[in-house]
């Protein structure tokens, strides 16, 4: 059967036109006049671009040139005023002798595909923006921790790390962290949430929560691991506050449990005392509660005074007479972990403004450290720990020097921050962060050198008169305040005296 | 008449020395006391005892290293020892690392059972009085 030309051009389910070379459109199809009306004597520009004269670059006229077919995408106006995205073929319709006498121009509608692109754009655009802009830092992995893609604050904290291993940028390592918690996710396809310390560009460290969970392909294979870290630094630091104050009563339950040791005392000769009516005895035992007493509530009132954040209790002492109680205080430990402890102090190092017993607990700290740093290191026979004391113009200078298991980068750049301990089960991750926290709070500094398998020394400069010290009039100030804020307390702590 | 059993008490703190020596003649045994280990070796050499009680942390010379001092010498060495301290994880940690010395016979903490001392004592070198 054959069908009719015209029947076929008539029925296609697209815009069909004929045009000649100056454009005019000699026959369109039936949808093509439905959409766009009678064509007879009008150009195509103005039938579908509204335009009064032709296209910059226009199919049918390249077409014409060069006699072969062309395609474009264009947006056409049909004569509702609604427009239409279209694809355009034009085709050469040739005469016996080949010469170009019109051409062929098809439109197809791709409205519906051109509207889901636009959809898919705006939705990539917003996936892409959530991904930007949600506070956390975020990055996506493949199964070499190779970063594939981070979000803005990832780059402003990490810097543009695409390309590079996840432990590089994060912790300065060659080699990856074990446990890996995005290897056990490429793994397990599991959510997993761990801990860790990071340090940024700008060379600080920040407490992070990680979860990483699988990002999957259509066919659910695992094909990276996403990461997604929030700061929780603030946390920890208030953690810390808190963990002072359970390091404290830690601390003082051993005197605790001598206090209660001292009252059993105390009661047993009051009793033995009552018994056998031994006044002397009776009158020894009860001096012994009433000075134990005594003991639990000056405890009670450390505790109290700790919980609060603790102002340094400025005093004016001897360097060497700090140093030497320190000196005191770590030797017989040294002797008995058979390490060297030698000192090395400056004599006439004078006097320094300073919280003693901050200071001396921030020596005792960082000397009980380099022991500690001794005592696991299995590589040396001989074992020293050198504590020097030196005093500047403006600055009492400490250094503890060992020649223990020395630390790696990341030990020496997270070694201040809370809660990091290199010594596995048996370090709180405490010692050194408050030794930090101490200096800092007299306007001083801790610094450290290390290097793995030789040792470290760490430097300790307080300033001899702290610019941490309230001034005359400040002080006066606040001790107003606290009379003013504290008369309540102290009316209720008279009543029931009384 | 039995002859009576002397205890060594160490420990820097007066109140506690007090109590033990008070618990220890009141159920027959003589005391001598020492604020510190180097003091508790001074003490000894002047009068033998038959057991010590020894605390960990003290000023001068530490318990634990007092018990070195004395486990090395031969003429004390078998004296027997009752550690007795309010801070257990350090006694702890010690005795586990150091394997240059043996345990100690008795090992409590503060506050003390009173009559737990006394028949630990009691096992170590018997009744007196």
């Amino acid at each position: 059967m054959e069908l009719p030309f015209d029947q076929m051009f008539e029925s296609m389910p697209c815009y069909l036109s004929v045009q000649d070379r100056d454009l005019n459109v000699l026959a369109g199809n039936r949808l093509f006049r439905e959409h766009f009306g009678d064509c007879k004597g009008r150009r195509c520009y103005q039938l579908y671009k509204n335009r009064p004269e032709r296209c910059h670059v226009c199919p049918v006229e390249r077409t014409f040139q060069d006699g072969k077919m062309h395609s474009s995408e264009e947006q056409l106006i049909r004569q509702d005023g609604s427009t239409v995205s279209v694809i355009v073929n034009t085709t050469p319709i040739l005469n016996e002798s080949g010469e170009i006498i019109a051409v062929m121009e098809m439109h197809t509608d791709i409205t519906e595909i051109k509207n889901l692109q636009t959809r898919y754009e705006e939705s990539q655009a917003r996936y892409r923006m959530l991904f930007e802009e949600v506070p956390c830092f975020i990055s996506i992995q493949d199964e070499d921790l190779t970063i594939v893609d981070a979000n803005r604050l990832h780059r402003e904290a990490f810097g543009n790390g695409l390309g590079l291993k996840c432990y590089e940028i994060y912790k300065h390592r060659k080699e990856a962290c074990r446990p890996c918690k995005v290897l056990d996710t490429f793994r397990d396809g599991q959510v997993h949430a761990h801990e860790e310390v990071v340090t940024k560009n700008d060379g600080t460290n920040i407490n992070a929560l990680v979860l990483t969970a699988p990002l999957r392909d259509l066919y659910g294979k695992i094909t990276n691991v996403i990461e997604i870290s929030t700061d929780i630094t603030q946390i920890r630091e208030l953690q810390s506050q808190l963990t002072s104050v359970g390091l404290l009563i830690s601390t003082i339950s051993h005197g605790i449990k001598g206090v209660l040791n001292g009252l059993d005392g105390g009661i047993y000769l009051v009793s033995q005392g009552l018994k056998k009516d031994n006044q002397e005895r009776i009158e020894k035992g009860w001096e012994i509660v009433l000075r134990n007493i005594r003991r639990v509530r000056s405890m009670v009132l450390d505790i109290l005074y700790y919980a609060k954040d603790r102002e340094p209790n400025w005093d004016t002492v001897s360097a060497m007479k700090v140093c030497d109680d320190v000196f005191d205080l770590i030797k017989d430990k040294a002797y008995d972990l058979g390490i060297e402890f030698l000192k090395d102090f400056e004599e006439k190092s004078g006097d320094f403004e300073v919280d003693e017993a901050a200071i001396r607990s921030l020596l005792v700290n960082l000397a009980e450290n380099s022991l500690d740093a001794c005592r696991v290191d299995p590589r040396k026979k001989h074992h020293r720990v050198i504590f020097r004391m030196k005093g500047a113009a403006d600055w009492i200078i400490f250094e503890i020097e060992d020649n223990g298991i020395g630390m790696d980068r990341e030990t020496r750049e997270k070694a201040f921050s809370l809660f990091f301990s290199s010594k596995g089960v048996t370090g709180t991750g405490l010692g050194l962060f408050i030794a930090n926290k101490i200096a800092n709070s007299h306007g001083g500094e801790v610094s450290l050198k290390s290097e793995e398998n030789r040792g470290t020394l760490f430097t300790i400069k307080i300033p001899r008169k702290s610019t941490m010290k309230p001034t005359a009039e400040q002080a006066e100030k606040e001790t107003e305040a606290t009379e003013i804020g504290g008369s309540s307390n102290g009316h209720q702590e008279d009543s029931a005296g009384h | 008449m039995a002859i009576r059993k002397t205890v060594l008490v160490i420990d820097d703190e007066p109140d506690t020395v007090t109590y033990f020596t008070s618990l220890l003649e009141d159920n027959g045994y003589d005391t001598i006391a020492a604020e510190n280990g180097e003091q508790g070796l001074i003490r000894m050499d002047a009068s033998m005892p038959d057991l010590i009680t020894l605390d960990v942390n003290m000023p001068s010379m530490s318990g634990f290293l007092f018990y070195k001092s004395v486990r090395d010498d031969e003429k004390f060495r078998d004296i027997p020892i009752i550690f007795i301290t309010g801070v257990s994880h350090d006694f702890e940690s010690y005795i586990s690392t150091s394997r240059e010395v043996p345990e100690p016979e008795g090992y409590l903490t503060k506050p003390i059972d009173p009559q737990k001392l006394l028949s630990l004592i009691e096992s170590l070198i018997g009744a007196t009085g």
